[in-house]
């Protein structure tokens, strides 16, 4: 009895299913859900089975299913392409993001929510701003300052890009804000100095919004794409996202491959994903809607 | 004064604040470095002539006119709020209907929220090539493959300009309407199921709690994402510049995406691309101007 009442928070309570058309509407409910999921993962499924199809076949079959599950195709187009080198390059430049992200994010958000200095409402209501500022409106400025100061084909501009989030910065300051403030009078009081505060105090006990926010870093840098392909190419750094961009700009690569580099490409996402859907699915939604 | 700021006063309250600031400093310059200088920059730029990344000459508006002469302007205008139009259609309601379908379901919610939310932790780029082999023509299309199980024969999608910015929006929407879903579910999560009963008692049937009680709660969260995806949505651009080039013919060509064509299509013509980042900028503070004035009416109402 206590499970169901746990079960039903929607608009049609246990009571209403005694009535046919509900229950019929309930059937269409549950209908509905499971096309949108059929929808929402086929076009995965698809691709990595075309994945296993040769060129040959993946232009004349008209066949979903490939003639064999052999991965051959697969470790042809891995090595073909040198993709180990890409898979560690994203994995540098997420990695470096993520420390940016957490690091510089974070200690603007510590001063702007518990330190908060004489004149610093002002910043605050500029991060808050930036908020509605599109990233993508001033890549090419920003382009051309990395430019200038010789920054082009490394992975720093990458990485010192995900320390300017405001996004970022927003919700470790709501995070913040919500802290007792008790713990971290106790740590002044112990000789802790406001850093040493930040790193032993604030940070073990924000671990939630770290964990989100890294999530959400490493998603974004791995995916990211404009900005690296301007500051990577040609070079020898260039990162998954920016091979599969070239691809398919320069439709140097046949049809069939293409679907394995995507393929390759989702593979860390989605682990990711199936590690993290709890916190995904249920936490970030909660905090991301403040922000 | 705040509690806090108080216990970490040192030698006074000078010395104090500037500690703090020193703490806020790496994240200022990267702030001003990466988001601020830029923004502004990129208004300077586009009163300039430049030469690769050097300002040659200031010249006036000269970029606004050439760049807002050129058909291709005037083209990218019409199809950017021509994206924004049918994402409004295609993608707008239908999050909102996804949330209150999953927030229904009892058993399996876990695994809808799941499989809603999953094609938006795929890269965006992945997603718009693996769509593209959905609607490429011919018969191994994926899209071809499935209709001529129903007896359609094979079409073609992204060379037929009216269909073009619908499909760009439908893939959009793939991608995201799932996530947009779970957060209209947060918002539904705030309303006391008690408040069901409720009205139930006072005989409401279904659909009347649905208007009268889940309406109401998540109109004001609505009006938010509504804004919202109009903003996103008026900066579309790597999707049409990989599916289809801004083709056939410029019919999917968007503002932003012209901007990338001045700036890395070859002519690296950095001022002109600046103009058009800045007329796009504009034309979102007015929308975003218009929305505040009508969001504080209705709030007024409320």
């Amino acid at each position: 009895m206590r499970k169901k009442m746990r079960q039903r928070t929607g608009v049609i309570r246990e009571y209403d299913m005694h009535s046919v058309s509900v229950r019929v509407w309930y059937a269409v409910i549950y209908a509905l859900c499971i096309v949108m999921g059929i929808i929402a993962v086929f076009p995965l499924i698809w691709v990595v089975l075309a994945g296993f199809k040769d060129l040959k076949e993946f232009m004349s079959s008209t066949s979903l299913l490939p003639k064999s599950f052999s991965p051959e195709q697969f470790k042809k187009t891995w090595s073909q392409l040198g993709l180990a080198k890409n898979y560690l390059n994203s994995f540098i430049s997420v990695a470096g993001s993520v420390v940016c992200a957490l690091l510089f994010n974070g200690l603007l958000g510590y001063g702007l929510s518990i330190l908060k200095p004489k004149g610093c409402g002002i910043v605050k209501k500029l991060v808050m701003l930036s908020l509605l500022v599109p990233a993508t409106i001033s890549i090419v400025p920003l382009f051309m300052n990395i430019q200038r100061l010789g920054m082009g084909n490394s992975f720093l501009p990458l990485w010192l890009s995900y320390g300017a989030n405001a996004m970022y910065v927003v919700l470790f300051i709501q995070f913040f804000e919500s802290l007792p403030v008790s713990m971290i009078e106790a740590s002044r009081i112990d000789g802790c100095s406001a850093l040493q505060t930040f790193f032993r105090i604030v940070l073990p006990l924000s671990k939630p919004i770290c964990a989100v926010i890294t999530i959400f870093a490493v998603n974004a840098a791995w995916s990211d794409f404009l900005l690296p392909y301007l500051v990577l190419r040609g070079g020898q750094l260039q990162t998954v996202m920016v091979r599969l961009f070239v691809f398919s700009t320069e439709q140097t690569v046949n049809a069939d491959t293409m679907m394995r580099s995507v393929v390759f490409s989702m593979i860390p996402p989605i682990i990711l994903f199936i590690l993290f859907q709890k916190q995904l699915t249920e936490n970030n939604v909660s905090v991301g809607i403040k922000g | 004064m705040n509690r806090i700021t108080r216990h970490f006063r040192g030698k006074g309250m000078k010395m104090q604040d500037l500690r703090s600031w020193l703490i806020m400093l790496p994240g200022l310059i990267l702030m001003t470095f990466f988001v601020w200088e830029p923004l502004l920059e990129s208004i300077r730029m586009s009163l300039y002539k430049t030469e690769n990344v050097e300002l040659v000459e200031f010249v006036g508006l000269k970029n606004f006119i050439s760049v807002a002469g050129k058909t291709n302007f005037t083209q990218a205008l019409v199809n950017t709020f021509s994206y924004t139009f049918w994402s409004l259609v295609i993608g707008f309601l239908l999050p909102i209907i996804l949330a209150m379908l999953i927030g229904e379901t009892s058993r399996g919610k876990g695994l809808f929220r799941t499989a809603a939310y999953l094609p938006n932790m795929l890269p965006g780029l992945a997603v718009i090539i693996l769509w593209s082999a959905f609607f490429s023509g011919g018969k191994t299309g994926v899209l071809n493959i499935i209709l001529s199980h129903f007896g359609v024969s094979a079409q073609t999608y992204l060379t037929k300009a009216n269909l073009v910015i619908p499909i760009i929006i439908t893939i959009a929407t793939w991608k995201g309407a799932g996530a947009t879903a779970l957060i209209y579910m947060a918002g539904m999560a705030g309303v006391n199921s008690e408040l069901y009963d409720a009205a139930a008692i006072d005989g409401a049937n279904v659909w009347q709690r649905v208007r009268h009680v889940l309406v109401p709660a998540i109109k004001k969260l609505t009006w938010t994402m509504l804004i919202l995806q109009i903003i996103s949505v008026f900066q579309i651009m790597y999707e049409p510049m990989v599916l289809t080039k801004g083709g056939p013919d410029n019919a999917s060509l968007s503002l932003m995406q012209l901007m990338w064509q001045y700036a890395f299509g070859g002519s690296m013509d950095y001022g002109k691309a600046s103009a058009v980042a800045v007329i796009v900028t504009a034309i979102l503070l007015v929308m975003t101007a218009v929305y505040s004035y009508f969001n504080r009416k209705e709030s007024d109402w409320d």
